[in-house]
């Protein structure tokens, strides 16, 4: 895997995130914050209920249906991916069963569309992104970094042995 | 590009055999390629209406894919050039634009590698939203 386009990705990473260290997603975006019609306040699409869940597990996606039985082809090749590198373990939130979720998770990120993939908090993109990172082998380092082993570097060594 | 002169009843029913083949000829396309055009200078775009993927009649422009060959890319991780498209296209997807497949690269990138990776298949989203997206 290209160490230039590694350096690049984090490069990318480090770029938007604010002068505290934090992701610029969570900066103001203008409209999301308190109140009105936007997922604010204390609801499930509030700043804070996003922050929480997106912060529940190494790896948060938000998708249409679940992993069992995706409802959107993009989120079911978000589930396959995973799948692929041995991912069975994450949190999964079915933005159709909850409208402000929906929006929220939305507003939290900037990011106008479902499916949507958080690794250790930190929004990575949705499944042209996730695609990418699998294909160039980022997706492998990322998850070395959450402790993950991918089932992929397992499969290259058996084909080793053969 | 190309034009679509043909008007009213006509050019609905071009739109759909257009769109058939996976084309973009109706409003919404046009306006895509024409954001794009302007906020990127791409030198290659591809706008494709996909919404026949998805279970809508063809020529619904609800769906798209774009494929962007920019020089403005360069330097910016994938996130980033993402969310340059979103930002030339913020006013479509806050309205009828209910899904977009972006490739991002700069002209080295796609001129080492002009293959787009294929679309997965529509499972029906769109057909257990209660509201748009």
């Amino acid at each position: 895997m290209s160490r230039v386009v590694w350096a690049a990705w984090r490069l990318g990473v480090a770029a938007v995130r604010g002068p505290a260290g934090r992701p610029l997603s969570q900066a103001t975006t203008g409209g999301a914050e308190e109140g009105g019609a936007e997922g604010g306040g204390s609801g499930s699409g509030s700043r804070e209920a996003v922050e929480r869940l997106v912060r529940a597990h190494p790896v948060v996606v938000f998708m249409k249906g679940s992993p069992a039985q995706p409802l959107c082809g993009f989120s079911s090749a978000v589930v396959q991916i995973l799948r692929l590198h041995g991912v069975e373990d994450y949190n999964a939130h079915d933005v159709l069963q909850d409208p402000d979720l929906r929006q929220g998770i939305k507003n939290y990120s900037n990011w106008p569309t479902i499916p949507q993939v958080y690794l250790n908090g930190e929004f990575v993109g949705g499944c042209d992104i996730l695609l990418q990172m699998h294909q160039n082998g980022d997706l492998v380092e990322e998850l070395k970094k959450l402790g993950i082993r991918s089932a992929l570097l397992d499969a290259e060594k058996d084909q080793d042995k053969k | 590009s190309f034009s679509c002169p043909m008007p009213g009843p006509l050019l609905a029913a071009a739109g759909r055999g257009l769109s058939a083949m996976g084309g973009g000829c109706g409003p919404l396309a046009s306006a895509i390629r024409s954001k794009l055009a302007a906020a990127l200078q791409p030198t290659h775009l591809q706008v494709l209406d996909e919404s026949w993927r998805h279970g809508g009649p063809p020529g619904a422009e609800s769906h798209f894919s774009v494929v962007v060959v920019s020089e403005r890319f360069a330097g910016l991780a994938p996130l980033q050039r993402h969310r340059l498209v979103h930002a030339a296209l913020r006013a479509e997807l806050a309205g009828p634009l209910h899904a977009l497949a972006i490739v991002a690269r700069t002209p080295q990138q796609w001129e080492s590698d002009p293959h787009v990776p294929a679309r997965p298949p529509c499972l029906g989203g769109s057909k257990h939203d209660q509201r748009r997206d």
